[in-house]
């Protein structure tokens, strides 16, 4: 299924939350979407999830993945499509859909899976739908303990954002 | 946390564009970056085209 270069320069991240929550995915939005859903004003070029990684979560992810004909970003133009089995393990798997770039990882920082981070999310309603997404205090908090300063580059504005909302 | 602590952390920070975002819905806000990623991308593009037409020109002068 060969996807067209040019459906690439057109990302509609938005839309692609909306599918994954119309599919049925479970998933929590980590990365710099979650941080401009929190009323961070940073720009991010790609959707970062992490996903439930039980039968039918990946089963409904694969069918939808095939909906927006997702492929393995990569340098050389091989189109490879993911498979289950991709998504069973530890890894990351970075993709090319015709919505825009999806990462899905299946741990964050210090192996923190989707369960393990649930109880740290909040819940926002988007496009009538609820989507989970990673809160302000735990990014901070994951954040501020990494060695990486890529990593912590967006702190400064996290912190902001989270005083103001504290005094609202 | 001591005010001088305070104004640190915020250093560079743009509070105005904060409060604006925090005004905005999460559609909105979604909205918002998916504008800036295309005007990026497209920022992007025109900078490449136009590097090629320079090395173009280069060739036949």
């Amino acid at each position: 299924m060969p996807i067209k270069k040019e459906k690439l320069s057109n990302p509609d991240l938005g839309a692609l939350i909306e599918g994954l929550t119309g599919a049925g995915v479970k998933f929590i939005i980590v990365g710099g979407l979650a941080a401009v859903v929190q009323g961070a004003p940073v720009t991010t070029m790609d959707v970062d999830i992490v996903h439930s990684q039980s039968y039918e979560n990946i089963s409904r992810l694969l069918k939808f993945l095939k909906s927006v004909e997702a492929v393995y970003r990569r340098p050389d133009d091989k189109l490879i499509e993911p498979d289950k089995d991709d998504f069973t393990g530890k890894g990351h798997v970075l993709l090319s859909t015709r919505l825009g770039p999806l990462d899905i990882l299946s741990v964050i920082e210090e192996g923190n899976g989707y369960e393990d981070l649930l109880s740290h999310t909040v819940a926002m309603e988007f496009k009538g739908r609820l989507v989970r997404v990673l809160s302000l205090e735990k990014m901070i908090d994951l954040k501020e303990r990494s060695k990486d300063p890529l990593i912590k580059k967006h702190l400064p504005i996290l912190k902001e954002v989270l005083r103001q909302l504290d005094r609202l | 946390m001591s005010q001088e602590t305070n104004k640190n952390e915020s250093a560079g920070v743009d509070k105005g564009l904060v409060t604006m975002f925090l005004r905005m819905t999460v559609e909105e806000r979604v909205q918002a970056n998916d504008n800036a990623v295309r005007a990026i991308l497209e920022l992007r593009d025109a900078y490449k085209k136009r590097k090629i037409i320079e090395s173009g020109s280069g060739c036949t002068d």
